[in-house]
């Protein structure tokens, strides 16, 4: 029988995907003050982007090529470049989107045995991507362009136009993820099973986009740097500037047809690469599709370890901690959110130390490296330790299993907690030692940034454990790894800026006041007595947020399920 | 048929005082007022349909859920009390056999082993007699999210009895066995509690029930319905059915 689209079935299957999405705003299952936190830093981000672009757009639509300012090509050049990010972060979020709906999602299992198409399925499946990418492609695409309009202001058709590029966005971004979802697929599963060489391609991977981070941060530094902004942008950097916008197809058509620079031609293009990307799409859904079925089917591997005997003896405490460590270890999401990030931690902060200590002996004739030091120690080390927000919901049902062996609960609480430390101090410790060999710091401050960092890094994990207490979610992926992150993920990113901003901004503005007052080398033991105190509080408070009643809580615990 | 008066006992392995457990935001008992003991070399069965409250019963035992009312000691040693104490007594599997699947199976085998402070002299050979009944064979060494549905119900027996309990807890332990596994494991239950430990599990499977429980407890809507010594009736009346006495007990409900 041939496989038709059937459009009753679609509905459905729409239905329950948009069932399952609304079952997290259900009550009992919603969690308020998460989602208020969510839904903040979305939206700071979204203030900071246009406040900083906004910025951008002055200085650059003022840049002179061959002696005359033009702002409609600059607008374009910039909308292009723009919209060029933006449709390669939607596409490596569609095929990272496609792959978790066709290979990772349980259903798959139960709709092979059930009569619907594949094409039905598979199409269902798309539509709910897309409709995810149209959101991200409305929050982006509008505060790109509503921007551009309050430094360029726009005709009517730019905003007629606006609404069009975030329809037509996703269908691109959907089209070409299609394509590359199965050799994406591919390298998942070579990299199954093989943890140790996933762990250095995810820490090689990450180190890698860190470069380029770093090297942007180091143009962004010329910028700021420099006497007057436009001279950095003189004719050969606008000639490089133009051969890249000229090759990033399909972005400076849509930029182009949005500004209504060769309306038709831009036109003809973006629908063609449309056209393109439908016909490709559909051709991929064959093979996608078979693929997913069979390996939900056929279960994957049985990856055949090397056969070792029974270890020696060890102390419940050291089994735990081997247990957690295999856990995030062997599941690539867990190994890249954690020990790949903490381990490139170090590098973000030397590379933002690098471009940061001369930025502010610059701006304000002050040097101020261990203060620093100390905020992008905070700062970094606090996204790495986001992770500990899902110390207990990883565990799943097996949290259950445990609490059902003869361990004491502090023992079990302690292993979580002591793992990550390990992990945050070695982080820490890097990041000391590498600001000490490089120049920045000298050993006795190192240690000091050491200290505090290790001391902060402690204080968030348990109030993270702690939370996950009393909020864990259980997975209901059929392997158990949690693939979403939750509420508590937004409140522990927003408190860990907080706190580094505070403390971080605290001590450089201590130092500056005195430095200004000529007093910087009489008050400098303040750095070491705010950060010091502030650290050693936090660490104590911490500690006691999740020990209070821990026994009792442990014991009582009936939460994790949905 | 009247049921066993419960009186405490020297020889009792795990004693069940009247158990209340109720879950959040549900207005009905789970489990009300449930009471029964096993003794030292006894495998008692704890029946009733789905969601009587069997699952519920048992996680309290192990010490996974709490409960509003009532007392469970095993060995002597109050659930509550003294959990730790309690709990290494005990080796349990339940019925959604969880384990962690990022282990090899013989990982997952020390680990309890190191849990339950198992000599390491003695490890080897527990494990081998373990591997004799279970035959996981080379499969041991592989991933247990690679593991089949029965494969995993093996690996969690083998881990639940490298401590030797004395008490042993089974949440539906015949589902997903091949036939020489489940002969192999009925097998075992029947030396095991020879040997003077208790065996409690739960099961649908009412041919194993009848076959080798030396005592049923049955559970309707969270209730105890009964406590019988299955073993004596069956020895006092040879035409005793257990699964129409089951059944029966079903339509009275």
């Amino acid at each position: 029988m041939k496989d038709r689209l059937d459009f009753s079935l679609l509905g459905a299957l729409l239905r329950k995907n948009r069932q399952e999405r609304a079952a997290a705003f259900k009550k009992g299952n919603f969690n308020a003050v998460g989602f208020i936190f969510r839904v903040l830093l979305t939206l700071v981000l979204i203030a900071v982007f246009v406040v900083f672009f906004g910025e951008f757009l002055e200085i650059y639509l003022k840049v002179e090529t061959g002696g005359a300012a033009d702002t409609s090509a600059r607008l374009y050049e910039v909308l292009t470049i723009v919209y060029a990010a933006v449709l390669i972060a939607m596409i490596v979020g569609a095929i990272s989107q496609i792959n978790r709906a066709l290979f990772s999602a349980d259903d798959i299992k139960i709709m092979s045995a059930l009569p619907v198409g594949a094409k039905t399925l598979y199409v269902s499946k798309l539509i709910t991507i897309y409709l995810s990418q149209l959101v991200f492609a409305l929050v982006c695409v509008s505060a790109i362009n509503l921007t551009a309009a309050v430094h360029a202001p726009q005709g009517g058709t730019f905003y007629i136009f606006t609404v069009l590029a975030c329809l037509f966005l996703p269908l691109l971004s959907v089209g070409v993820a299609s394509v590359l979802a199965l050799p994406f697929h591919a390298v998942k599963t070579a990299l199954k099973d093989r943890f140790v060489l996933s762990f250095i391609v995810i820490t090689v991977v990450t180190a890698a986009l860190l470069l380029v981070y770093a090297w942007l941060l180091r143009g962004v530094k010329e910028l700021l740097l420099g006497d007057d902004l436009r001279y950095f942008f003189n004719e050969s950097v606008m000639a490089s500037v133009a051969a890249l916008v000229s090759a990033l197809v399909p972005a400076n058509f849509i930029a182009g047809i949005l500004l209504g620079r060769n309306v038709l031609v831009g036109s003809v293009a973006v629908l063609a690469a449309l056209l393109v990307c439908t016909v490709l799409s559909l051709f991929f859904i064959r093979l996608i599709l078979a693929r997913a079925m069979q390996s939900r089917i056929s279960g994957g591997g049985n990856a055949v370890r090397r056969k070792k005997g029974l270890k020696k003896q060890h102390s419940p405490l050291a089994a735990l901690m081997k247990k957690e460590f295999l856990m995030i270890f062997r599941t690539p999401n867990y190994m890249f959110s954690y020990f790949a990030v903490a381990l490139v931690v170090p590098l973000m902060v030397y590379f933002c130390m690098s471009i940061g200590s001369s930025l502010v002996v610059r701006l304000i004739a002050v040097q101020c490296d261990l203060e620093l030091a100390v905020f992008l120690s905070l700062l970094f080390g606090s996204l790495a330790n986001v992770f500990c927000t899902t110390n207990i919901s990883r565990d799943g049902a097996m949290f259950y299993s445990v609490k059902a062996m003869p361990v004491d609960p502090k023992t079990v609480i302690f292993s979580k907690v002591l793992l990550c430390l390990v992990v945050t101090a070695l982080s820490q410790l890097l990041s000391a030692a590498l600001l000490c060999v490089t120049g920045y710091l000298s050993v006795p401050y190192a240690f000091f940034l050491f200290a505090v960092g290790a001391l902060f890094g402690f204080a968030q994990i348990c109030i993270a454990t702690r939370i996950d207490f009393s909020y864990a979610k259980f997975s209901t992926e059929p392997d158990g790894e949690i693939k979403e992150s939750g509420n508590t993920v937004s409140i522990m990113i927003v408190a860990g800026l907080v706190i580094s901003f505070l403390v971080g901004g605290a001590v450089v503005l201590i130092r500056m006041m005195f430095a200004l007052r000529g007093l910087a080398g009489q008050f400098a033991y303040l750095t070491f007595v705010v950060a010091g105190v502030v650290a050693l509080v936090s660490a104590a408070l911490g500690y006691f947020f999740l020990m209070h009643n821990l026994k009792v809580r442990y014991y009582r615990f009936s939460g994790g399920w949905l | 048929m009247a049921d066993e008066q419960q009186v405490p006992q020297a020889d009792d392995i795990v004693r069940v005082d009247g158990l209340y457990k109720k879950y959040a935001k549900k207005a009905n008992w789970a489990v009300e007022n449930v009471s029964f003991a096993v003794r030292a070399g006894e495998i008692v069965g704890l029946l009733g349909h789905n969601g009587a409250g069997k699952s519920t019963t048992l996680r309290c035992l192990e010490g996974m859920l709490p409960f509003e009312k009532g007392s469970i000691s095993i060995c002597g040693k109050n659930i509550v009390k003294d959990p730790v104490g309690a709990k290494a007594n005990m080796g349990f599997v339940t019925d959604d056999h969880a384990v962690f699947v990022k282990m090899t199976g013989m990982q997952y085998i020390d680990f309890m082993a190191d849990v339950y402070k198992v000599p390491q002299g003695e490890r080897a050979a527990r494990l081998a007699a373990l591997e004799e009944i279970f035959s996981l064979g080379d499969s041991i060494h592989n991933l247990i999210a690679s593991y089949s549905h029965g494969m995993r119900q093996k690996i969690c027996m083998m881990g639940s009895l490298i401590h030797k309990p004395r008490l042993w807890i089974l949440d539906e332990p015949m589902t997903g066995l091949d036939p020489r596994t489940m002969r192999a494991v009925q097998d075992f239950m029947l030396s095991y509690a020879k040997e003077g430990n208790g065996i409690l599990f739960s099961s649908h499977a009412l041919g194993t029930v009848a076959k080798i429980c030396d005592r049923v407890v049955l559970i309707r809507k969270g209730k105890q319905v009964s406590d019988v010594n299955v073993k004596e009736i069956a020895a006092q009346n040879p035409q005793f059915d257990f699964e129409e006495y089951f059944l029966q007990n079903e339509r009275q409900a």
